[in-house]
């Protein structure tokens, strides 16, 4: 096995990244590895189902330079799913990758071994997905169980791991991170679990965070602010995001580039700009309609909302507390 | 229901045997060859040609014996069972909609129940009520209700809050709607695993009871009575125990293969279950169901 | 809407919800009155716990009112016991959708059985419900082999349609329909919502529920936003949308995603939670 040799090496390697974190480098650190080099490059992605003998997904490519992001948008069973889950290693029993190539900060995965997987996950591509709660354990205070991502991936010892657990949690925009350190997953809401999620998820900083329908069971205005929460994090630290959604509007929101799967196929990818302004495809097209026949967009593209209106807000607000 | 299970091997396994035991205790006592009760001076003989299985300490046909033996050890389980659905599903599915009273009497009365150590209870019950098969099997079906009244009552309260029986309720149903439309089929299975499973039990406590001396009186044979008198000779003739001992354990666990088997093919995991195995065997028999299979897959992930 | 003057299908005064008892009692509607009249689409806007849904419960009488006049089709319900409550469900004047298409239908019944089940209990004879079944499927788009299908064996968008059909198979005066789309990818999306938009044009007063204002905005008249058990803001659509009064619906409008969402949105996004944390401390 001549893994050991590289545990210690990517081990050393992570130290001292995290060593510039805490001395608040961070920033010079990561544009200084040269900012269009890849984190994450997809090539042309099969995936098939060895059991049933088909291919699933038919080809998906797309390249992440740190501080991008790029969204997924489809149905259900179109696999946008499978196609994240490739990228993780986690793809689901009898499901293979059969064409292409993943590259993960310039690491080939089709040859890792699981050893070097768990060196990879968490440390440099992480990921949140829809239902929260169940990917925490509910019989374990949810700031201990981000504390023991910090002390299994950063080798932190307990205090220590506490304080950056605490920081972690003020990081997600938690209101009162030392009493959602205490709490249990049932005392929190979907969103603030979500943001519970998140935290663990860049506890050590990953360069990569994959959101799979990560709001998709949310509240619109909690799926708002955990929106602008991942938007923020891209800026503040260069992360590179990639955002899975049925939403074509979600997914807009927030990302530079955009990839329309349907059945497998992607039938359309480009700039989100491109994309929303001149869909090729007809289901992109169909994406499009449905906001502006039934969405927002039918009063907002003809009458969009100035920006006078947008400052009365405050004074709006200070006459509903009169009448309150 | 019946169609599911038999669909699954293991459930046409426990089928056939039940049916075999079942045509035992109907015909068992005319098919014997000879008279169960009827000694003779040929004690504890081996198999032969005149005694196909040998013949107990008294000279009596142990085939004989058994093939009697087996209508009470039959009917008794049997009779714990149903008396045990009866006095605890019932009860189980009405807790739900008879009101509070009904429910805190009912589910106090079955904690009480499951306090009682069965066997010294259904003793002092005997020694009360006098001695006889029926007797011990009721009172034996009235302490393992509270599996009935419990799965009864947990299967209502699924059901009785989903939204589709909301959804009747919305358009008009009335509480009897529900429960026939509704409730019924959802708390028969796990009801049907129950029954299985205490006919299973039933048998355990039969024979246990006779090899006790409760319920049957002594010349009367059983299954569990056989093996009582059997384990007395065991110097003599080592193996005589075997078969009534084998008899006990195979229909015993043919009822708990039943239940098993009742439990996979029931709600939509068993049919999930059911339908892979004909897509599989379909996919075998070279049909095209593969796309199918595609989609279920991809919309799964 | 037009057509001649008719009382509304639905009229809420005053109404007060409470749950749980003594110390635990809490309040989920105050003070709420809301009207719709014939055919009217309405959308009723909250997040989780602002008490739409217990709104449309009090509204199926599911749960009682603690106070304030519920007035369904002309009859005052809020006294109704038992046995009038069926008698007026029986009318099948009133029907509701649920949020979840698949636990709404019973998973070991047919979809025909399913679809029939309202006339059934309606009093409807067998055969005559099968022909009024097969006589609706056009309407929601269904092919006619689904009927012998269980719930299962269908797609998320179908069984949505199942799920609505159902509840219009007594052609009810008014549907109140929760999340009916928030499940759903756009395709289907757009095909409950143009099966609703016909129905609109039948003369059937509809209620959406949602927590998203984008859902509804292509189909509603009138917008009503619920915050934290009270009615803040009732509308014309296009004006809740356009400009909108109290800080919550500002919140839900700038919250909403859409194809053209300015990076200023963010920042007004924050104050205006500021704000409503400010008034909910006050």
């Amino acid at each position: 096995m001549a893994t050991l040799s590289e545990k210690v090496l990517t081990e050393a390697e992570r130290n001292n990244r995290a060593g510039a974190e805490e001395t608040g480098t961070t920033e010079p650190v990561r544009p200084a590895a040269a900012p269009s080099t890849p984190v994450l490059s997809v090539r042309d992605v099969r995936i098939s189902d060895q059991a049933a003998g088909q291919e699933i997904v038919h080809g998906v490519s797309f390249t992440l330079t740190p501080g991008k992001a790029v969204g997924i948008v489809g149905e259900s069973g179109s696999g946008k799913t499978l196609t994240c889950r490739a990228t993780l290693g986690i793809l689901p029993a009898h499901f293979e990758v059969t064409g292409g190539s993943i590259e993960i900060d310039g690491q080939e995965i089709s040859g890792l071994s699981s050893a070097q997987w768990t060196a990879l996950r968490g440390a440099t591509i992480s990921a949140v997905f829809q239902d929260p709660a169940s990917y925490l354990n509910p019989s374990i205070r949810v700031g201990a169980q981000i504390a023991e991502v910090l002390k299994v991936k950063k080798g932190l010892k307990r205090r220590e791991a506490h304080r950056q657990a605490i920081e972690l949690l003020h990081a997600v925009r938690l209101r009162d991170p030392e009493l959602v350190y205490t709490q249990y997953t049932y005392e929190l809401s979907g969103g603030m679990l979500q943001r519970v999620l998140i935290a663990a998820a860049i506890a050590a900083d990953p360069r990569i965070l994959i959101a799979d329908e990560a709001t998709t069971a949310l509240d619109v205005t909690v799926q708002a602010e955990i929106l602008d929460l991942l938007a923020d994090l891209r800026e503040r630290t260069g992360l590179a995001l990639v955002l899975v959604s049925h939403d074509l509007a979600v997914v807009a929101q927030l990302c530079d580039e955009v990839l329309v799967m349907r059945q497998g196929e992607v039938v359309e990818q480009g700039p989100t700009h491109e994309v929303l302004h001149h869909p090729q495809h007809e289901y992109t097209r169909l994406l499009i309609a449905e906001h502006e026949q039934y969405g927002l967009d039918k009063f907002l593209a003809t009458d969009a909302i100035d920006a006078t209106e947008a400052a009365g807000a405050v004074a709006a607000g200070d006459k509903v507390e009169e009448s309150a | 229901m019946v169609r599911r299970v038999l669909s699954l091997t293991s459930g046409r396994i426990a089928l056939v045997i039940l049916t075999v035991i079942a045509l035992l205790a109907v015909l068992g006592p005319f098919i014997a060859p000879d008279n169960p009760l009827a000694t003779s001076p040929d004690t504890l003989a081996d198999a032969s040609g005149a005694h196909w299985l040998g013949t107990d300490y008294l000279g009596r046909d142990v085939l004989s014996r058994l093939l009697d033996g087996s209508r009470v050890s039959v009917l008794g389980s049997l009779e714990v069972a149903l008396t045990a659905l009866g006095v605890g599903a019932i009860p189980g599915i009405l807790s739900v909609y008879f009101g509070r009273v009904f429910e805190w009497v009912t589910l106090r009365l079955t904690d009480t129940l499951v306090a009682l150590p069965f066997l010294l209870f259904a003793v002092a019950v005997v020694a009360l009520l006098g001695n006889g098969i029926t007797q011990a099997m009721l009172v034996t079906g009235v302490l393992v209700s509270p599996l009935f009244y419990r799965v009864a009552r947990a299967a209502t309260l699924a059901v009785a809050r989903s939204p589709y029986v909301e959804a009747a309720l919305i358009s008009g149903a009335s509480i009897g709607w529900v429960v026939r439309r509704h409730v019924w089929v959802k708390v028969l299975p796990p009801i049907a695993v129950a029954l299985a499973q205490t006919i299973g039990v039933g048998f355990v406590i039969v024979s246990t009871l006779t090899f006790l001396g409760i319920g049957v009186q002594p010349p009367a044979p059983t299954w569990g009575g056989l093996l009582a008198s059997d384990l007395g000779y065991l110097t003599q003739k080592p193996w005589a125990p075997l078969v009534p001992a084998l008899l006990i354990m195979v229909t015993v666990w043919a009822c708990n293969l039943l239940a098993d088997a009742i439990r996979d093919v029931s709600g939509e995991a068993g049919r999930a279950l059911v339908n892979n195995r004909k897509a599989r065997a379909n996919r075998l028999a070279g049909t095209d169901s593969d796309a199918d299979l595609a989609h279920v897959h991809a919309g799964g992930a | 809407m037009s057509g001649e003057p008719a009382g509304p299908v639905l009229e809420v005064t005053g109404l007060d919800v409470h749950y749980g008892l003594r110390r635990r009692r809490r309040q989920a509607l105050h003070d709420v009155s809301l009207s719709i009249a014939p055919g009217e689409t309405i959308g009723i806007i909250g997040e989780t716990g602002s008490g739409k849904s217990t709104l449309a419960r009090a509204a199926l009488g599911l749960v009682r009112a603690s106070s304030g006049s519920i007035v369904i089709d002309g009859e005052e319900v809020g006294a109704y016991g038992h046995r009038q409550w069926r008698a007026l469900r029986r009318r099948g004047v009133i029907q509701y959708v649920f949020q979840d298409p698949l636990r709404s239908l019973d998973p070991d019944v047919t979809i025909e059985t399913s679809l029939a089940e309202p006339l059934l209990i309606q009093g409807v004879s067998r055969q005559e419900a099968a022909t009024r079944v097969r006589a609706f499927l056009d309407r929601v788009r269904l092919s006619e082999d689904l009927l012998d299908r269980l719930p299962g064996e269908l797609s998320g968008g179908q069984r949505q349609r199942v799920a609505v059909a159902r509840a219009l198979v007594t052609e009810p005066r008014l549907v109140i329909l929760d999340e009916p789309v928030s499940a759903l990818d756009s395709a289907n999306r757009v095909q409950i919502l143009q099966i609703l938009k016909e129905l609109r044009a039948d003369g059937v007063a509809l209620v959406f529920i949602s927590h998203d204002l984008g859902s509804v905005a292509g189909v509603a008249d009138r917008i009503a936003v619920l915050y934290q058990g009270e009615l803040v803001e009732i509308d014309a659509a296009a004006d809740v949308i356009r400009r909108p009064q109290h800080p919550y619906t500002r919140l839900l409008v700038r919250s909403a995603p859409t194809l053209h969402s300015a990076a200023a949105d963010r920042a007004e996004r924050e104050t205006l939670r500021a704000l409503l944390r400010a008034l909910l401390h006050a």
